[in-house]
């Protein structure tokens, strides 16, 4: 065996080679754990937005946009009192009719987004059961209540959406009353209106979905309503189901999240492919001597990839700071909600793995073409 | 009658590249008793470089017979023939290809780590290769702080401190200025008479090959005149 100090030594020997490779490889698996965060973030704060117990009812025809739905004002009694089983608190049925809208919003600084609106009513925490208010109240006519992620969406600083502040549906002034959190669910990005306001400043006189919270009812039975009350043209759909859809229609974003990190990742791998086959072909006659002093091949082969290791795994230390500084806890919007990135066992599995993937596979090819040749050759080779 | 300590009989080497072959040695035969200090000499391209490699193992024949200190290593695979040199052969290059991260003392350490060799014991064996070449006081020098003829003499303790009983030297004075080459050869000489090891030497140097007890000349791979 080749003594630890040689590869030590060996990596070394040429810093600007060094900060190359180490560089390299942080910035591959710093992207590879990116990918992961932002892949995981978002098909977490989807698949935690949809509780298996809850049921939405849309308007027939338009499930595949909660927006565009259209349900009449009256299924919100009618569901209530017809759906046998629904959760009931204090005699009140967990039956919530709402509003879905998508609108730009102004803020007191002037910005203008588009943001995802929720007209409701009181009751209608009972199915929203991760709502929680932070500080404040529940808008009344004329106040609104902000999820505490929604200045993400709207790109505005957290204290333009602080309590008592106003914010502008067109020309129409609306008074934050409340601050409320869902924690890993897409609500936290929402604004939340009272149902009435909602209903007036969007011209709309029906609501766009309904939704039930079972208690000893099945899925099943909600649908069997809808059926014996075809009059109502309704479709039933699972909340969780409802996001395993959304989320289907991500992928494609997150294909590409992974195609673009991979890509890049695939160039610097590359280029540090190329900076070690030069970096072993100068040593090509050094290691030739060490066999013809007696060591073998594999004793050689390990000492660099000792060297490689230490250089990449330097590199995934590098990444795993840089991540929590710039990674871990940062909020990322997208069009239906915010999502938290998290260097999960996961992320940071991934990067170990890939870390330690290139310290081992990457040295492979400019291992062999170092090691192949006769020892002859390679002590006659300049 | 004991046999030689290199007993080479018509050994032939080809080098195949696609349809054309090369063959640098045809035929020869050559016996070297223990303690022979040899010089070959020949032309550019003779094969001197390629029977050297040979005899240290380096490089396996196409034919004939290749036997060394009573070993036949003709039939070795290429991992058995690195174990048996780490224990029976120094090789001296032109060059000295010292490893340039590695002080005069770890270089020399090289051949020992792949002994079961405890570090005192190494450290003994170390300071008398030093010491015999000369260069006790540059250990720790790396090779860059070095001159040539110290580069070579700290190749020549590496190639010694495990105790081999065969050295092969490729033009060792080929880089070096008279005095550095006479003081090269002086230390072969001794290896040789005093230490019982059989030395080949490839030289281009008349006056290096004087040092040897025989000289041999290659000419396009064959052994066209001996003298003593
Ligand atoms: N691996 C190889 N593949 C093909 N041909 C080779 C190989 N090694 C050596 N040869 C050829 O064998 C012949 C002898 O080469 P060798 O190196 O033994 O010569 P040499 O006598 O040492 O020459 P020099 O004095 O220039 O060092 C040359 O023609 C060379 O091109
Ligand atoms: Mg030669």
């Amino acid at each position: 065996m080749l003594p630890f100090t040689y590869a030590v030594r060996n990596l070394f020997r040429d810093p600007a080679r060094l900060l190359q490779t180490v560089g390299g490889a942080a910035l591959v698996v710093f992207l590879l754990m990116a990918a992961t965060a932002l892949n995981e973030g978002m098909s977490g704060v989807l698949s935690a937005s949809g509780s298996p117990k809850n049921v939405i009812l849309m308007g027939k025809g338009s499930e595949e946009s909660i927006e565009r739905s259209e349900v009449h004002l009256e299924v919100e009694s009618i569901a209530a009192t017809s759906v046998r089983g629904i959760k009931s608190v204090f005699g009140q049925s967990a039956v919530s009719g709402e509003i879905n809208y998508m609108a730009p919003i102004k803020t007191a600084s002037g910005s203008v987004e588009q943001s995802i609106l929720r007209g409701v009513r009181e009751e209608s925490l009972l199915v929203h059961e991760t709502v929680r208010l932070l500080e404040g109240r529940f808008p009344s006519p004329g106040e609104v209540m902000v999820g505490s992620l929604a200045h993400r969406n709207l790109g505005v600083k957290e204290d333009d959406l602080a309590i008592g502040k106003e914010i502008f549906f067109g020309d129409i002034p609306f008074k934050i009353a409340g601050r409320f959190t869902a924690p890993g669910t897409v609500l936290e990005s929402e604004i939340w209106f009272d149902r009435n306001d909602l209903a007036t400043v969007t011209q709309r006189s029906s609501l766009s979905s309904v939704i039930l919270r079972m208690d000893d009812a099945e899925f099943d039975d909600v649908q069997i309503f809808t059926l014996q009350r075809n009059d109502l043209e309704l479709a039933a759909i699972r909340e969780d189901t409802y996001y395993d859809k959304l989320s289907a229609f991500y992928a494609p974003i997150q294909t590409m999240t992974w195609l673009t990190a991979g890509l890049v990742a695939a160039g610097a791998v590359f280029g540090g492919l190329n900076t070690l086959y030069a970096a072993f072909a100068s040593r090509i006659k050094e290691l030739a001597t060490l066999q013809s002093i007696g060591f073998s091949r594999v004793a050689i082969f390990i000492s660099l990839v000792q060297e490689s290791l230490l250089a990449t795994l330097t590199g995934t230390l590098l990444a795993l700071l840089l991540s929590l500084v710039i990674l871990d806890g940062r909020t990322v919007p997208f069009s239906i909600g915010t999502f938290r990135l998290v260097l999960s066992p996961l992320v940071i599995f991934t990067g170990l793995f890939v870390g330690i993937l290139l310290g081992t596979l990457g040295i492979l090819p400019p291992a062999w073409r170092t090691l192949a040749p006769s020892l002859p050759k390679a002590l006659r080779s300049t | 009658m004991i046999s030689p300590f290199i007993n080479i009989a018509n050994l032939t080497k080809t080098y195949k590249k696609g349809k054309t072959s090369i063959t640098p040695l045809e035929n020869l035969s050559l016996e070297v008793p223990k303690g022979e200090f040899l010089a070959l000499m020949g032309p550019s391209g003779s094969g001197k470089t390629t029977l050297l490699n040979l005899i240290a193992g380096i490089d396996s024949p196409s034919d004939g017979v290749l036997e060394i200190d009573g070993n036949d290593i003709r039939g070795l695979t290429r991992a058995r023939l690195t174990k048996w040199r780490s224990s029976h052969v120094g090789y001296i290059f032109q060059l000295y290809h010292l490893i340039p991260i590695l002080t005069a003392y770890e270089n020399v350490e090289l051949p020992l780590l792949l002994d079961n060799m405890s570090k005192r014991e190494r450290k003994n064996r170390i300071d008398a290769a030093l010491d015999l070449v000369g260069l006790s006081d540059r250990a720790h020098h790396r090779p860059t702080e070095l001159s040539g003829g110290q580069e070579q003499r700290v190749a020549i303790a590496r190639a010694i401190v495990h105790d081999p009983g065969l050295l092969v030297a490729d033009e060792p004075t080929g880089d070096l200025d008279r005095e550095s080459a006479d003081s090269i050869l002086n230390l072969l000489d001794s290896l040789a008479n005093d230490h019982g090891k059989t030395i080949v030497m490839v030289t281009h140097d008349p006056k290096a090959a004087s040092a040897a007890h025989r000289t041999l000349h290659l000419e396009k791979g064959v052994l066209i005149k001996s003298e003593s």
